[in-house]
């Protein structure tokens, strides 16, 4: 066989500077606002006036601004607690893309106790309640793929895929299942649909004047710099960097993996169901698509950041924006619907996908000595 | 209507006609998964090879236009997911999962725009006559099974016989055996001179124009009518990642899996009134949640997964490279 060599070979870099990387994903925002306006065009609708509505989110000018900053967080806290959560998993290389589930489940158990102990707790106790049952339900739910992961090897991937459908139909069994004991629906609606939440059991605004800042935020926020500390400052942060490096150097050195990987995936997977209990006692009330994707987009976000707490930050905001834009924004553009957010996240991340390999590695010329 | 024997009829006729795209789905991810790629963009693959093709068959009027668009289109995003992962080496899981956003987003922006302009399947006569039954001579007059498995579309028939090929084609050519030794462990194939690159390259297009196919039919099946709200495609593409499994990477054992997970996806739509013609034996039905015929696909997935898992059995298909980047210079 001839022994040809090629030009050029693929070499990891030892590190990337971090202005490279800023700059990749500043050019992929601004190509994948550039495609998206192409496809604009094709379809009749003027850009420009559609990214100016796009990137307010229709805030100035409305009658109601801060209303709109408050949907607007409705939206933002799951997607950003979802994130964080997801990295934590990835960052141990454990590949828990059952955020759907676990925000299922924790909205479900959330939702069970408002709707079972909703009149008898006082505001600010029964938050905490159902915060705690959705962090539980959720947790558990993650848990038990951790465990098997452990104990057996089984694949976490397409188990935790799974589990999302089976949290999915479990949950719109109790949203179309008409009976005595469901008492999830609103017993007044001849036909199946949930509840309303009894006012206590509704998620905690601070008056601002006009504006009502929603308590999951502010949770959110401490959160975010409690989980940094944790990943960067903590022994056990330290685990989970060295059990997602190489999980046998970690046994080397004395580390308990199974232990470490139960723990991380338990705290993740909480998170996640606490994300879910802050959404459904945020809205009110239960329903079959309270996960809006956040599961899906969690994984976006978390890549797209880098797994890095503070880059999770600044790439939920930015989805969040582009989804909660493209809703305001389709209303007067019929023809665009909210999906369109969807598209252009998905350019982003294709871009972003490519550009990493240009930070990752280099391409170097093969050596002629090298070649022998 | 009423006719118990026709109500059985009707309902084993339903699980392939309905199904049978989940097949397509299968059989695509199985080519992929053998090359060592997990690719989870099945559902946005099949929905914009379902849109694409759907379109381009109305246009042309020809149903072979329509097929081999659907192959191209949903071919493409395999070949966005070769690029990214085995060339660039992005991560697969998130490469998959970008592939469903983005092409659901796609679906729907196409499918949107069109608007008033949306060509509905009638106009296309080439495409309703090539959707319609195909009697096999002498075998659809047989009672029952005649019409449930021997009157369906050319497509029907066409998914099974791709199911046989790639099944002869892992297991039986040399270039199947060399795409077997990719996904289980490319850096042996590299070694004794297997071009792993192309391999992968060359299915994970194949593979994904496959299931670009089970997209199209779903797109007549439902006679090409858009909905704003609902995908085409439905989450078979799910089911399709879970039939994979639960088929053991076996394209064989996927028609069989086709007609199980078929079974349950259907007797959420029949059970009433299967419950009805056959009050005695059957009126158990009626008191299933229909919640629970949809989540079961994914909860016998789970289980056999588990299973496996715990065994560890010997005869297991899954490639053992299946979600792992392949790079040279640490082989």
């Amino acid at each position: 066989m001839k022994n040809r060599q090629p030009l050029f070979h693929v070499v990891k870099r030892d590190h990337a500077g971090p202005g490279r990387q800023a700059a990749a994903y500043v050019a992929a925002v601004v190509l994948a606002l550039l495609v998206g306006a192409v496809l604009l065009m094709v379809q009749g609708v003027e850009p420009v006036t559609f990214y100016k509505q796009l990137l307010t989110m229709g805030i100035p000018g409305s009658r109601y601004p801060w209303r709109s900053v408050e949907n607007f967080i409705k939206l933002f806290v799951p997607l950003l607690i979802t994130s964080m959560a997801l990295a934590l998993a990835f960052k141990m290389r454990f590949w828990n893309i059952g955020g759907e589930g676990q925000f299922i489940m924790g909205a479900f158990w959330a939702g069970f106790a408002a709707m079972k102990l909703g009149g008898t707790l006082p505001q600010p106790l029964m938050v905490v309640v159902m915060a705690l049952c959705g962090a539980l339900g959720g947790g558990l739910y993650g848990v038990f793929v951790a465990a098997l992961k452990v104990k057996w090897g089984t694949n976490e991937t397409l188990l935790t895929l799974m589990l999302n459908y089976v949290a999915l139909y479990f949950l719109q069994y109790f949203a179309e299942t008409k009976t005595d004991w469901n008492f999830f629906l609103d017993p007044d609606s001849a036909r199946p649909k949930f509840a309303k939440f009894p006012a206590n059991a509704q998620m905690i605004t601070i008056p601002i004047g006009p504006f009502n800042l929603n308590l999951s935020l502010v949770i959110a926020a401490v959160l975010c710099v409690l989980l940094y500390i944790y990943l960067n400052y903590t022994k056990r942060g330290y685990e989970i960097a060295v059990v997602g490096d190489s999980p046998n150097t970690a046994r080397y050195a004395g580390m308990k993996v199974g232990k470490i990987v139960i723990r991380t995936i338990f705290l993740s997977a909480a998170l996640i169901g606490l994300a879910g209990a802050f959404q459904v006692s945020s809205a009110g009330i239960l329903s079959t698509s309270v996960t809006n994707d956040v599961g899906w987009t969690g994984v976006v976000v978390a890549w797209l950041a880098k797994l890095n707490m503070v880059g999770i930050v600044v790439a939920s905001l930015l989805i969040t924006v582009l989804q909660f834009g493209c809703q305001t924004a389709s209303t007067t553009y019929p023809s665009i619907d909210a999906n369109f957010a969807n598209l252009l996240q998905g350019v982003i991340l294709f871009i972003v996908l490519a550009a990493d390999f240009f930070t990752r590695f280099r391409l170097a010329r093969t050596r002629k000595e090298a070649a022998k | 209507m009423n006719d118990p024997i026709n109500v059985l009829t009707l309902f084993l006729f339903n699980i392939v006609l309905v199904n049978i795209p989940l097949l397509y789905g299968t059989v695509g991810e199985i080519v992929v998964e053998k090359s060592g790629s997990l690719d989870l963009g099945v559902e946005g693959t099949m929905a914009i090879g379902a849109i694409f093709g759907y379109l381009a068959g109305c246009v042309a009027n020809s149903l072979a236009v329509g097929l081999l668009v659907s192959f191209l289109a949903a071919g493409l995003c395999g070949l966005l997911f070769a690029v990214l992962t085995v060339s660039l080496q992005a991560n697969q899981n998130v490469t998959g999962l970008t592939i469903t956003t983005f092409g659901l987003g796609l679906y729907f922006f196409v499918g949107k725009g069109l608007g008033e302009r949306w060509p509905a399947m009638t106009g296309a006569g080439s495409l309703v006559k090539g959707f319609s039954a195909l009697e096999i001579p002498g075998l659809s007059k047989l009672p029952v099974i005649g019409k449930a498995l021997f009157s369906h579309n050319l497509l029907v028939y066409l998914g099974i016989v791709i199911a046989v090929l790639v099944w002869w084609y892992l297991n039986f050519t040399k270039t199947g055996l060399r795409l077997r030794a990719v996904g289980e462990n490319p850096g042996a194939a590299d070694s004794v001179g297997v071009n792993t690159l192309m391999y992968k390259y060359i299915h994970l297009i194949g593979g994904s124009g496959i299931m670009g196919l089970g997209g199209f039919y779903m797109a007549l099946y439902m006679s090409g009518s858009f909905e704003g709200s609902n995908c085409w495609i439905n989450g078979y593409g799910w089911i399709a990642i879970a039939l994979v499994i639960f088929a053991n990477w076996n394209p064989v054992l996927a028609i069989l899996g086709t007609l199980v997970f078929g079974f349950f996806n259907t007797l959420q739509i029949y059970a009433g009134s299967l419950a009805g013609a056959f009050p005695g034996s059957l009126g158990w039905l009626n008191t299933v949640p229909a919640q629970l015929y949809k989540a079961l696909p994914f909860l016998i997935t789970a289980i056999v997964l588990i299973a496996s898992s715990i065994r560890r059995r010997e005869g297991s298909g899954q490639p053992a490279a299946l979600g792992l980047n392949y790079f040279r210079e640490e082989r």
